[in-house]
């Protein structure tokens, strides 16, 4: 079996877990070969409070605020560097994620862009 | 975590005159301007083109297609004088750019002032919860009139 590995990080962008950020830390749960859940860290550490990390609604729904901690828990053959990733991710002040995750996110801002703007 | 997305609250963030069940077939920036304009007509909102615009550079950042059917524009603007939310939906979907590639079939929009962060993160969080259950989102699917709406956000955010 894959080992289980968990984390508690502290969220670092001014607004939270959510838009830029959480797009950032969702395409990295989903870059990864590792299950990836996550929850406050402030729960006790209940399992059942955990929720899969893999969609931006599960992300968005848990409300994380600036400075908060959240507990990380992923199960995988690269658990360990992903934990790494999600973490420099919950780490980075938001306006230092430019550049980053070309991929969704580039292709998004054009949908909205290019018409009548 | 602030939670201030109460069952009451539901009837002063979203108004029968926020939901529309009669949208027309256009694009995303086309719903998004559907969905302020209820806000415009409900007297939420004071400046137009300023929340256009905070809502376009909020899509420009990521997308809010946040995966299973649903998108949510949001914005912090004081071109809103108080936290407003707006609902529509797309019978055949909109492109919202979702990692999941799941064209939006729910639309909500969210509009607070600059003030409002925790309020604004607590509604979209609340609402996100909510829409996470299936059974929540049949029945905005199958909701017959913006008060049939309200009542299932009511119910969802209990």
């Amino acid at each position: 079996m894959s080992s289980e590995l968990e984390r508690v990080v502290t969220v670092v962008p001014e607004a939270g877990l959510h838009a830029r950020p959480a797009a950032a830390f969702v395409e990295t749960v989903n870059d990864s070969d590792s299950d990836i859940q996550i929850a406050h860290a402030t729960d006790d550490d209940d399992d059942t409070d955990l929720t899969p990390a893999a969609s931006m609604i599960a992300v968005t729904s848990l409300g994380v605020e600036h400075g908060e901690e959240i507990r990380i828990v992923a199960d995988g053959p690269n658990a360990e560097a992903t934990l790494d990733e999600l973490e420099r991710v919950l780490t980075t002040p938001e306006d230092e994620l430019d550049g980053e995750n070309a991929t969704a996110t580039d292709t998004d801002a054009d949908a909205t862009t290019d018409t009548n703007a | 975590m602030t939670d201030t997305l109460t069952q009451n609250r539901i009837e002063t963030l979203a108004p029968t005159e926020h939901i529309s069940l009669e949208p027309p077939t256009t694009d995303k920036r086309g719903y998004i301007e559907f969905l302020l304009d209820l806000l415009v007509d409900a007297g939420r909102v004071d400046d137009r083109e300023t929340a256009l615009q905070a809502l376009l550079a909020r899509e420009e950042e990521t997308t809010t297609g946040v995966g299973m059917g649903i998108g949510i524009p949001h914005a912090q603007t004081d071109a809103v004088t108080e936290p407003s939310v707006a609902f529509t939906r797309s019978d055949d979907g909109v492109d919202f750019g979702a990692m999941d590639d799941e064209p939006a079939r729910l639309l909500f929009m969210i509009l607070v002032p600059e003030s409002g962060a925790d309020d604004h993160l607590a509604i979209l969080s609340t609402l996100s919860r909510a829409l996470m259950h299936d059974e929540v989102r049949e029945e905005l699917y199958d909701a017959e009139t913006p008060a049939d709406v309200q009542t299932v956000l009511k119910e969802a955010v209990a």
